[in-house]
């Protein structure tokens, strides 16, 4: 086990954990002040007693979400910190503006959200609600911005500097011209209404369950609405997902590469080698294609029949697709870190020869971003023991987690009866 | 050549990281309270200190959620405003930050799952030993955080600064390597260790005195029992603490500064001279005796001196602070104890130490991580090697090749930033004051 595949394993492993949740959260975000529109408008307590139980759910699951996040940063910075210093260096408004949104103002909308409910007046509650959603989703909204950038790093520009030891300088010299990468609307679409889509279906799954157990109409009422709202956004996350693999295919050679299992046909053999990914992960692909017809007809199945293990298997999978597509998509990329444009290697090779143009992909490769500097990897793979007992630790904290929400969600619903 | 950084972005960071270590050091504080009741309250079945833990394990929950929120806006902050610091966690100090997410994940499972099970398990010692796992968690990730503050004032044997003959994409012009991997280990050398528990000491003190104070402030105008129990367990264990801080780990602290850092040394005890000259007061404390020289301040070229008010966050802040905050405690401690000091002593202990308790705490801990902070600059990773020609050398990474040159801020931009830092613990502290003022709504005016 080398540096580069701890690197990786253990950022694929913070990812995995953290993406469902933070769905989760921006799903609810969303559907919560919804289902209070709905309950307001038809007059039926059901939907707003509904979003009053799940509002409890989303403090804990925003700061579980919330911890996982920093792990990953600090997997950033401590496995790879050269690009973690190059990201804050070219993209710091990005993340400046996804702290002071996603922390500083949504975090006390959250809350205030939580605590207003039967004080304030039901619109006013509304509207916090989706106060606090707009300003959540900035988060996404702009680290999308970095996946983007990592596809196709379009005003990012890459100036020889003899005086820099890897020999060139990255620079951002435009901001708006990052939001003009074409990899980014249709990641994003597919990123808000993936999370819309896992989050409905997830409710429509649990409330089932209880509804096989209980017979309560409110899970009835829920789910059924619930399920209708995961076919719409489902279909609106495939279209985004179509829509990103065709971005991707005209932009991100590397990355198509690893996910159709074969190069791009624009893409000159001589580049073969450059751009040729690490992984084939064409097998995940497909098994992503699958699992998604799989849902669909679970989905659509459970409209008419509802019992535990239809509940059951909409919960698993759909969880399992958010983990697989985001996994793929931020793996896909090796060999590189950042994947260089075709456009902008033809351009360096015509501006400064072959040799420097090759010598920037070599550098953009996440093995020159994780070896360089990395004394943890390093440290690691020559004693894997720490890492063998990080991953012990890692699983009982995994299974600790899901304890903990379940003691939450009985305390709450104690609470709330 | 020019070590330091802007001034605007230095000031938003103090701000930032005071606010987060007063976040940091209640949680510890409150969490410690928790369980110290719980456990009391095991043992002796009185009820109050079964309220008490229920009210502290809540308190500290809060605290800890909108701390670990101000963490990750630290933690931006760093690689927003420090970017190039990232670059140096990779190369060296990479392996305390990586066991903190261990301590973090201690925290943020074991806390909620000790609030959840309040009263829902049976065995109440095994109650009490998540508790104890969600304080341990709280403790052990200020002990790998201040781990890493103690490296950038004590560089870690084996650690080198290498300075790159060309810049890494123009910006990573220094980097701190260990000689072998292995040598990561270095990180917790004794040093940190004493200016670890140093510092984890200053945040029970801290965190206990502040609720000593309002807890006084309470039982002045109440006269509850439980706030009189809840003072008979602070007011001593805060003096004796600040003993062990100020005679033990203090001393050691000192000790560490005199060889690893003498710069730093000559402006916290105000050598303000030039050359080497005789102390008779300070060779008292370092070597007893009162023959030993020191460098003075201005032996130093200026580019790389500290700042001098040090000697004032020092000697005012911490040490008479520190000193005071010791008489105080000890006189309350002796008051509430014992009826023979009660009377004009008493009263003025009493009513004085409402205020100064809390007060004089707080100086002592700001002026500690003043002077510590401060007290490095301009560098990170000091440290010093012998000159036979003149004063140590100091050397170290400079903060302008860790700052980040594209990020230039503005009056505007740092209020902003220093506003949200002063709001978010205003919030934490707003939380609690509604949780406690709810209680006493909901028990109809009882006790709590």
């Amino acid at each position: 086990m080398n540096a580069i595949s701890i690197a990786v394993d253990l950022l694929a492993w913070a990812f995995g954990v953290h993406i469902p949740i933070v769905y989760t959260v921006l799903g609810l975000l969303w559907l919560l002040p919804t289902l209070e529109v709905i309950g307001v408008r038809t007059n039926n307590q059901h939907f707003i007693n509904a979003a009053a139980n799940m509002s409890n759910y989303l403090i804990l699951i925003y700061a579980i979400g919330g911890v996982f996040g920093t792990i990953i940063t600090v997997f950033l910075a401590g496995l790879y910190p050269i690009f973690t210093n190059a990201a804050g260096l070219l993209l710091w408004p990005v993340w400046a503006i996804a702290i002071v949104s996603g922390v500083v103002i949504a975090l006390p909308l959250i809350g205030f959200y939580n605590r207003s409910r039967g004080r304030l007046s039901m619109r006013a509650h509304i509207i916090i609600g989706y106060l606090a959603a707009i300003f959540a989703t900035v988060i996404p909204a702009m680290f999308r911005l970095v996946f983007a950038v990592v596809n196709y790093p379009l005003g990012v520009e890459v100036i020889k500097d003899p005086n820099s030891l890897i020999g060139f300088d990255l620079v951002v010299k435009n901001y708006a011209e990052l939001f003009a990468n074409p990899t980014y609307p249709p990641l994003l679409l597919a990123t808000i209404f993936g999370a819309l889509a896992l989050t409905a279906i997830l409710i429509s799954s649990v409330y089932d369950w209880k509804w096989d157990s209980t017979k309560n109409e409110m899970y009835d009422v829920v789910s059924k609405f619930m399920k209708k709202l995961a076919l719409a956004f489902g279909a609106i996350y495939v279209i985004g997902g179509v829509w990103y693999l065709y971005e991707v295919y005209q932009y991100s050679p590397t990355v198509i590469w690893s996910i159709l299992g074969h190069p791009p046909s624009y893409l000159p053999s001589a580049f073969y080698s450059v751009y040729q990914p690490t992984l084939i992960l064409s097998g995940w692909f497909y098994a992503l294609i699958a699992l998604g017809v799989i849902t669909l007809i679970t989905l659509l199945a459970s409209f008419r029949v509802r019992n535990k293990i239809l509940a059951a298997i909409n919960f698993i999978i759909p969880l399992s697709m958010v983990d697989i597509a985001e996994v793929m998509n931020l793996v896909a990329h090796l060999p590189y870190a950042i994947v260089p444009p075709v456009s902008a290697a033809e351009a360096l090779v015509n501006n400064y020869g072959l040799t420097f143009a090759l010598q920037v992909a070599n550098t953009l490769k996440a093995s020159t971003f994780i070896s360089t500097l990395d004394v943890l990897g390093t440290y690691i793979s020559q004693y894997p023991a720490l890492l063998y007992l990080a991953d012990v630790i890692f699983v009982f904290f995994n299974i600790m987690i899901a304890v903990t929400i379940y003691f939450g969600l009985v305390w709450r619903s104690k609470q709330s009866s | 050549m020019n070590y330091g950084a802007p001034t605007l972005a230095r000031v938003a960071t103090a701000t930032g990281v005071l606010m987060h270590v007063s976040l940091a050091s209640s949680f510890i504080g409150t969490i410690l309270l928790a369980i110290t009741a719980e456990a009391i309250y095991i043992r002796t079945r009185d009820k109050d200190w079964g309220d008490l833990a229920h009210t502290f394990a809540v308190i500290s929950t809060i605290i800890f959620g909108v701390g670990a929120a101000f963490g990750t806006l630290v933690e931006f902050g760093l690689v927003t405003i420090w970017s190039n610091f990232v670059a140096q966690m990779g190369s060296a100090i990479s392996l305390p930050f990586f066991i903190e997410l261990f301590a973090f994940l201690f925290e943020v499972v074991i806390l909620p799952l000790y609030i959840f099970t309040w009263g829902k398990i049976k065995n109440e010692w095994l109650h009490w030993i998540i508790g104890f796992f969600a304080a341990f968690g709280g403790v052990w990730s200020a002990y790998n955080i201040l781990d890493v503050m103690a490296s950038l004032s004590m560089r870690p044997p084996g650690m080198e600064i290498i300075q790159l003959q060309k810049p890494i994409s123009g910006v990573i012009s220094y980097i701190a390597e260990f000689q072998s991997p292995s040598q990561i280990w270095n990180m917790f050398w004794w040093g940190a260790q004493v200016f670890i528990f140093h510092g984890i000491l200053a945040a029970i003190i801290l965190s206990w005195s502040g609720a000593t104070s309002v807890v006084l402030y309470k039982y002045l105008r109440e006269h509850k029992q439980y706030q009189l129990k809840i003072l008979k367990l602070t007011a001593p264990v805060i003096t004796a603490l600040t003993a062990i801080q100020g005679f033990v780990l203090g001393h050691y602290q000192g000790m560490l500064v005199l060889e690893d850092d003498p710069l730093k040394l000559a402006a916290m005890e105000g050598l303000f001279w030039s050359g080497y000259k005789n102390d008779p007061l300070l060779s008292l404390l370092a070597y007893l005796n009162t023959t030993g020289k020191f460098w003075g301040y201005y032996s130093w070229p200026a580019a790389i001196r500290p700042p001098s008010f040090i000697f004032v966050t020092y000697w005012g802040f911490m040490v008479i602070g520190g000193v005071l905050l010791g008489a105080w405690a000890l006189g309350l401690t002796l008051t509430i104890t014992y009826p023979l000091f009660k009377g004009a002593f008493g009263n003025f202990i009493l009513k004085s130490g409402q205020y100064a308790i809390g007060i004089l705490a707080a100086l002592a801990s700001i002026g500690g991580a003043l002077t510590t902070e401060s007290g490095r600059y301009p560098f990170i990773f000091v440290q010093a090697d012998p000159n036979p020609n003149g004063p140590p050398n100091i050397t170290g990474i400079p903060v302008s090749a860790i700052y980040n040159p594209t990020f230039t801020p503005t009056p505007a931009v740092v209020a902003g930033i220093i506003v949200v830092e002063l709001a978010m613990p205003a919030l934490a502290w707003y939380m609690v004051y509604l949780y406690l003022t709810r209680k006493v709504k909901t028990s109809g005016g009882g006790e709590h």
